[in-house]
């Protein structure tokens, strides 16, 4: 079985850990715990006949206090960048993370999330935006961590795009 | 991958090892040639519970989380220098034995070319700061929504005033469009709203209406502004009053209505309404039934009032003519009201039955000692009448040396008073009247030809009665009221019959005739309408006048005969005859002498 590291990116409070501990444990709290430092999952999953052991580096989100350091992402065989639809400024934060990114850990698969899809009355991130990004060649996806929509759509994408594409110098055992 | 059994390697200083453990420090050195981390003096408490009961001396980083091998294994030159660097991991979680979570973070250190590692669990300091960052960022959370909601507050407010606007906007539109004048009154009487029509009417700039009260900008006469306060105060049911007169811009009539402000009770909404054409239509209909003391639609009688509105609009002398009673001195009257002389003297003068001296000193006034019995200076009435209009009734009946004296008064605008030589300027307007046909009289030689071309500049025929029956009912009713007014009686109407008499007779002293007629009926009423029976006598013996349009003038033997016959009635009292018969008591006399009648 291979091993992917992925890095979760994002700002605070998009939802970063709420989408891993759904996919990993398929649990949900509605209280907001902020993340300090790493913690790190695994879960496998199965693609195209190919079992994957995903590690999933839940990072803290990135704001005044805190800054993700490069150290972290080497050795990311993808990764997942978040956004808080219902948060506007949530989608600088993901434009600055995924380029920290790109030179970090050069063009290796990642896919981005809208997250909080149940409150999508209250989105700020509209549609002319999410064009702007596909035209960026970003995979985005929509999804609700609290309802589960979305969460296994988003890794095994993820994972689908990591096993179909030719493993790279950097990718993690 | 088994671990050696936990078996720290004794220190030879125990003093540092006491302090690491108490600050719950692991420290490990790398072996050089294996690579493994030995664990180094007395292992922290959290030791045994993040890896097992029976916890080795040699760190087992397969029951670690990935991220500590990461750290461990990223080939850093820094790292490997000779010089002391201190590179920390930076926390990252792990779970004990139990499921509890724990947080670690760990330090690499080259001392003298010796790897040592130090895992530190992060206690009470760590959780501090983690909530300090949790609350800021809840914080943080708080205000973005507080931020959001307020912006969604701002953009309904604003839509929600928008929708006001245009709202405002298509109701001020249609106001314009239907050019309804309307204004609204706050709880204290001032103006917040006028449209475009009502400023118009009110004759203001909406700078200028606005925030004034309504009375500072209703022009309109007191008692009618203290009626209209009390109508605005009381509790509204949709009140219309009016016409009010607005003298501001031009005088103009309106009527309000006044409505309550659905929104609230205290605050009016005022529709008013230009009836100013349709006061000005009413007026001229009721110009046309009367004018001045006039009364009369008929055809006849309205080219009378036109008549009467030319030659009041130019100074000259104006010749009435017409039978007696047809009303010829109210016309007279009526030039003077009209005319640029109506504040100034009316002087009316019947010059029939007039000795020359008498009339002479009448109209130009004498000096004193001028004739026996003028014991003082005396002015005429030409003086008395200066600036104004003087009225020379039955002037064909006047002297010739008088003719001739008022030749000279109308030619000269002077007079001279009797027994004086000096002349006086006069500024006055005359007008005459009389029942003759002064052209026929100037061929017999009685009138003086110059004189009737001089008072001949203007004339007015006024038409006898029975040219004008159509007026007859409205001429009685006027009658009627006014008689009724100074007799203190209550006499409504006639009854048709009694007015079907009225319409037949042939009226020989016109509307004075039928204004004694009403007189006598009234005195004699004892209900509220007329009836025949309390009509004169010789109204309700007379024969009907077969063709009512015809001017049938009366015989000269009837005439005669009714000038007796009313003397008779009278015993004797000529004054008493010809009211009975509706004449003035100076035509009965002259018609007395024309008829060659010796009263007894």
């Amino acid at each position: 079985m291979i091993q992917k590291k992925i890095c979760m990116l994002g700002g605070f409070a998009v939802g970063k850990t709420s989408l891993v501990r759904r996919f990993v444990s398929n649990v949900f709290s509605d209280q907001y715990q902020t993340t300090i430092g790493v913690t790190v999952e695994k879960k496998c999953v199965t693609v195209a006949s190919q079992e994957i052991m995903m590690v999933l580096w839940d990072l803290y989100g990135e704001d005044e206090f805190q800054h993700v350091r490069d150290l972290y992402l080497r050795g990311s065989s993808g990764y997942i960048v978040v956004m808080d639809g219902t948060r506007k400024d949530t989608l600088q934060t993901a434009l600055a993370l995924q380029q920290t990114a790109a030179n970090t850990v050069g063009p290796v698969p990642f896919v981005s999330i809208i997250n909080k899809a149940d409150m999508r009355s209250e989105w700020e991130i509209d549609e002319h935006v999410i064009e702007q990004l596909r035209d960026r060649s970003w995979t985005v996806l929509f999804g609700s961590a609290k309802l589960g929509q979305g969460v296994d759509e988003l890794f095994l994408n993820l994972a689908t795009q990591m096993v179909q594409r030719p493993p790279l110098s950097n990718t993690h055992p | 991958m088994s671990s050696p059994p936990l078996h720290p390697v004794p220190s030879e200083n125990p003093l540092p090892d006491r302090v690491l453990s108490s600050l719950d420090i692991a420290v490990f050195e790398r072996n050089g040639m294996t690579g493994e981390f030995h664990l180094q003096g007395r292992a922290p408490e959290w030791w045994c519970a993040r890896c097992g009961s029976e916890p080795r001396t040699v760190l087992d980083l397969d029951l670690w989380s990935p991220f500590l091998k990461d750290y461990l294994i990223a080939d850093d030159p820094a790292r490997n220098a000779e010089a002391s660097v201190v590179e920390k991991s930076g926390p990252w979680t792990e779970t004990d034995g139990q499921g509890a979570t724990m947080t670690f973070e760990a330090t690499v250190l080259c001392i003298e070319s010796r790897t040592i590692l130090l895992v530190e669990c992060l206690g009470t300091g760590f959780e501090q700061m983690r909530a300090i960052v949790q609350r800021a960022r809840e914080r943080v959370l708080a205000e973005t929504i507080a931020s959001k909601t307020q912006r969604k507050t701002e953009t309904r407010l604003i839509n929600q005033l928008e929708a006001s606007e245009r709202t405002k906007d298509d109701a001020l539109a249609l106001l314009q469009h239907l050019g309804l004048a309307a204004l609204v009154l706050d709880e204290r009487g001032r103006i917040t709203f006028a449209s475009d029509h009502g400023l118009e009417l009110l004759g203001f700039s909406a700078e200028e209406a606005i925030g004034r009260e309504w009375e500072e900008v209703f022009l309109i006469e007191e008692q009618d502004r203290v009626m209209l306060r009390e109508l605005i105060e009381a509790p509204p049911n949709g009140r219309i009053v009016g016409p009010l007169c607005m003298r501001k811009p031009n005088p103009s009539w309106v009527e309000l209505g006044i409505h309550h402000d659905p929104r609230h009770p205290d605050r009016r909404i005022l529709v008013v309404t230009d009836r100013t054409e349709l006061h000005t239509l009413r007026r001229v209909l009721n110009e046309q039934s009367s004018f001045h003391d006039l009364v009369g639609k008929s055809p006849a009688m309205l080219r009378v009032y036109q008549l009467v509105r030319d030659v009041a609009s130019v100074d000259t002398t104006v010749l009435i003519e017409g039978e007696t009673g047809t009303g010829k001195e109210l016309i007279a009257r009526a030039i003077h009201s009209v005319s640029e002389r109506r504040n100034k003297p009316f002087i009316a003068a019947n010059c029939a039955g007039l000795t020359d001296s008498l009339l002479t000193s009448q109209l130009f006034g004498h000096k004193r000692g001028a004739f026996t019995g003028a014991v003082n200076d005396q002015q005429g009435l030409f003086e008395a009448a200066d600036g104004g209009t003087l009225f020379l009734d039955e002037i064909g009946d006047i002297p010739p040396p008088v003719q001739t004296a008022l030749l000279r008064v109308l030619q000269e605008k002077e007079i001279t008073r009797l027994g004086e030589a000096r002349p006086r300027k006069v500024n006055v307007r005359v007008l005459a009247a009389t029942h003759h046909n002064l052209s026929e009289d100037v061929v017999r030689g009685s009138f003086r030809a110059d004189l009737l071309y001089r008072i001949r500049v203007a004339r007015i025929q006024l038409p006898p009665l029975r040219e004008r029956r159509e007026d007859i009912p409205l001429l009685a009713q006027s009658f009627l009221v006014t008689v009724c007014t100074a007799a203190a009686k209550t006499v409504d109407s006639l009854k048709p019959d009694a007015l079907h008499r009225l319409m037949s007779y042939v009226w020989p002293g016109n509307v004075r005739e039928l204004r004694s007629a009403i007189e006598f009926a009234v005195i004699s009423c004892k209900g509220r309408e007329v009836s025949t029976d309390d009509l004169p006598p010789e109204i309700v013996g007379a024969s009907a006048v077969p063709d009512l349009s015809a001017s049938v003038p009366l015989p000269e033997h009837d005439e005669k005969t009714r000038l007796l016959a009313a003397l008779a009635d009278a015993k004797g009292n000529r004054t008493e005859a010809a009211r009975r018969l509706g004449i003035s008591r100076a035509t009965f006399y002259r018609r007395l002498i024309e008829l060659h009648i010796q009263p007894r």
